[in-house]
């Protein structure tokens, strides 16, 4: 039976407990990477964390590699969920072998030390079977971090049986397009818009100062600079504030029902969005079937051919894994084996990083579903032409959240675009303060 | 040897001592029998609770190239407390929430209270089946319930916006001045039937004998309401009160689903929201500590504060 003293100990033991605890408190991944000894013959298990639908190409692999298996285990897409599991699982040191990381993701699990240093287990070899830029977005000091898998040269989607009937020009300038959608809105009796303005997406608004030349992120240094207000900017903001201001957007959020049903019905007649966009289109809107066609990017100087990327990811290894070297063998495989591309295309999960010869791949067929249109060779010539020295850094996660907490508040009638970028510019810097970072503003 | 002892002091003890002795013995029992949960309790509530008090006092130090070096921690002191109260975001969630809960929380307990009474008067019959009605809501989570109702806000797809837009309404229940009462909405949808079963089992075990008296007095269904039956539900009403209290400032799981349909909701929307997204999407599981210790002591306050505010009006009153 406990005596008052038994329970009073007990008690100041379990109270000591935290402070125990605390001195094993980590900063970033509570364990690391290790390789365990392979013993022949015995299989390894690897799991992999994705809300890409790859489970195709995962299954052609374990059929072909019996020794290493692969389970695929889907979280919510980047911060809707998946990402924080990942931030969990490696705080709580029983992370995945395997990530969906977005490249915009990778800077961020780079500050918590949530990658594996594929260098140190041969990675830079690989280094020739993929795009450079896209290889570039996993390299951190001169080390590997992540392979490249796919990226979202953007492009302007549009249904040409709309412009045609309203005989409204496919817009080749950005001039253009707002007298395209003056038109839309006016021949169609209101019902119709040329795009619609997701109210709280930043990385798709990014995409526009990424074309026009803005640099949101850079380092001097080991300084971060953050120039969300720079002129190029600014006159990205002003052009879009025109066309909330006036009604000539679809004040919709993107990848929900309400955008999906205005694909589905031509309530929206244009999309300008990156190239992963096809899947989403051809599965929410089959309906549409031969109506699609894909224009570039509309743009700032008549007859250029300036463009951005929205999107792209990587396959990482978590830090904390006991396979990296199996991992690395999968993920590898995955992004560059020609039988696993094809299945990753059909899937669409984007533009693939790995350096492959259009014509030779399924991705430069004329498509049905966009009229008989080899559309990617649009997609192809914006991905060749984005301005690779763009830059992430290392809290883009929160720092775009006040970016599109402002532009939803302009959305909804409070204030400008223009207002919003100055505003979360200094939120941006406090970010990376609040990290131990050295930051600062621009201008 | 409490026997022996008690036993040899039984004659002279004075009426005092003799009851703090009969109180004595039952206490030591009664921390075995309480063993159990406190065991639970300490491990589920106390040690969170002083892990997140001393991780609130921590942060990362960074060195290297950009600060992307091997990352250290440090005590930070009150630094975590001072940045969660520098964002004006965060206080504004506060207000947000204390606005959501001055007016959703009389709101659904009126309601409640209006439900409960009804069914006090109607057949048992029909009560019983009235009451799993009002009460089925509860029964579903918030997560589910939270995607049910954001189908019936999201314009395009709604069938109220539609019949709205038929009568030349344009109602935009997810915009920025009403996404917090479309909250409140399903807030209310979801937990007023669970405070009303707290107030009719008040009300059931309200003795017979005291309405038939009212009813001799000649007191109708409206006095016997509001002179026997509040009254005498007073501290079902207290309760429900609390808790409403304690939840409305922990709201988290309806505008986290919301957020995904309404970009105003904000990453900061509550004080709650905020802490999650700073633990979990910025990976600085220290600054949400320190918020989520700031929310703690605010719903503290509050509640004691209400609970002393009915007690001394109560007291006042029996005077």
């Amino acid at each position: 039976m406990p005596t008052r003293r038994t329970l009073l100990v007990g008690a100041a033991a379990v109270a000591a407990a935290p402070a125990l605890a605390a001195c094993g408190e980590q900063a970033g991944a509570a364990r690391t990477t290790r390789q365990a000894p392979r013993s022949p013959g015995r299989r390894v298990d690897l799991v992999f964390w994705t809300w890409v639908p790859l489970q195709k190409a995962v299954a052609l692999w374990n059929r072909t590699h019996p020794d290493i298996h692969v389970t695929v285990q889907t979280v919510p897409a980047n911060t809707s969920g998946g990402y924080q599991k990942m931030h969990s699982s490696l705080k709580a040191g029983d992370p995945p072998d395997l990530a969906q990381v977005e490249y915009y993701a990778l800077p961020e699990f780079m500050l918590v030390s949530g990658l594996t240093d594929l260098t140190a287990y041969g990675a830079d070899k690989l280094k020739g079977s993929y795009v450079d830029w896209q290889w570039q977005q996993g390299v951190f000091a001169g080390r590997t971090y992540a392979l490249p898998q796919a990226s979202g040269p953007m492009g302007f989607f549009y249904r040409a049986d709309l412009f045609e009937r309203w005989d409204v020009e496919v817009p080749r300038t950005w001039d253009a397009f707002r007298t395209a959608a003056a038109q839309i809105r006016k021949r169609s009796g209101g019902a119709s818009r040329i795009s619609a303005f997701p109210p709280a997406n930043a990385q798709w608004f990014a995409s526009f100062p990424w074309q026009r030349g803005a640099h949101w992120v850079r380092t001097e240094g080991d300084t971060w600079i953050v120039d969300l207000a720079s002129p190029e900017s600014l006159e990205v903001a002003d052009f879009w504030d025109g066309l909330v201001r006036d009604g000539l957007i679809l004040p919709t959020q993107d990848a929900q029902s309400a955008f999906f049903k205005a694909l589905q019905t031509g309530q929206m007649a244009g999309w300008p969005g990156a190239q992963w966009y096809d899947a989403l289109i051809r599965g929410n809107a089959p309906g549409t079937k031969g109506k699609w066609r894909v224009a570039e990017l509309p743009q700032w100087e008549r007859g250029a051919h300036a463009s951005a990327n929205w999107g792209g990811s990587a396959t990482a290894i978590l830090q904390g894994t006991r396979h990296p070297a199996e991992a690395l063998r999968f993920a590898h495989w995955l992004n560059t084996d020609p039988d696993s591309i094809e299945l990753l295309v059909e899937a669409g999960y984007g533009w693939p990083a790995a350096e492959l010869d259009l014509a030779d791949s399924p991705l430069g067929e004329p498509s049905d579903f966009f009229g008989g249109q080899a559309y990617n060779e649009v997609f192809q010539i914006s991905d060749r032409n984005v301005d690779t020295t763009w830059r992430f850094g290392p809290t883009t996660t929160q720092s775009y959240a006040h970016i599109q907490d402002n532009i939803g508040r302009v959305v909804a009638g409070h204030g400008t675009i223009r207002d919003a970028l100055k505003d979360a510019e200094t939120k941006f810097v406090d970010d990376l303060k609040a990290k131990g970072l050295k930051a600062r503003s621009a201008r | 040897m409490t026997t022996t002892t008690s036993g040899g002091k039984r004659t002279p003890a004075p009426p005092a001592s003799a009851a703090t002795r009969r109180r004595a013995r039952p206490d030591r029992k009664a921390w075995r029998f309480l063993a159990p949960f406190l065991a639970v309790y300490v491990f589920a509530m106390i040690l969170p609770i002083l892990y997140a008090l001393y991780q609130s006092l921590l942060r990362v130090e960074r060195s290297g190239p950009l600060g992307l070096g091997e990352p250290s921690v440090g005590f930070a002191g009150l630094d975590n407390y001072a940045l969660a109260l520098q964002q004006t975001a965060f206080l504004e969630g506060f207000g947000r929430v204390l606005l959501f809960g001055a007016v959703q929380v009389p709101v659904m307990l009126l309601l409640a209270l209006t439900l409960a009474l009804l069914l006090d008067q109607v057949s048992d019959r029909w009560a019983s089946l009235m009451r799993a009605a009002y009460f089925l809501p509860y029964g579903i989570p918030g997560v589910i319930a939270t995607l049910l109702w954001g189908f019936l806000y999201v314009p395009g797809i709604s069938p109220i916006n539609d019949l709205l837009g038929d009568m030349g309404l344009q109602p935009d229940f997810l915009g920025y001045d009403n996404v917090l009462w479309s909250l409140a909405n399903i807030v209310v949808w979801e937990f007023a039937g669970y405070n009303m079963l707290v107030i009719v089992a008040q009300l059931k075990s309200i003795p017979q004998e005291l309405y038939e008296a009212a009813r001799i007095d000649g007191a109708g269904p409206w006095q016997t309401a509001l002179r026997i039956k509040i009254p005498l539900i007073r501290p079902a009403l207290v309760l429900t009160c609390v808790f409403s209290i304690i939840g409305t400032l922990q709201l988290f799981a309806e505008p986290l689903v919301l957020k995904k349909l309404a970009p105003a909701v904000t990453t900061d929307f509550t004080p709650n929201l905020s802490a999650y997204f700073d633990a979990f999407a910025n990976a600085n599981v220290y600054l949400a500590a320190a918020k989520s210790v700031l929310l703690a002591v605010v719903a503290m306050v509050l509640s004691f504060g209400f609970l002393s505010l009915v007690g001394r009006g109560r007291k006042g009153g029996d005077r």
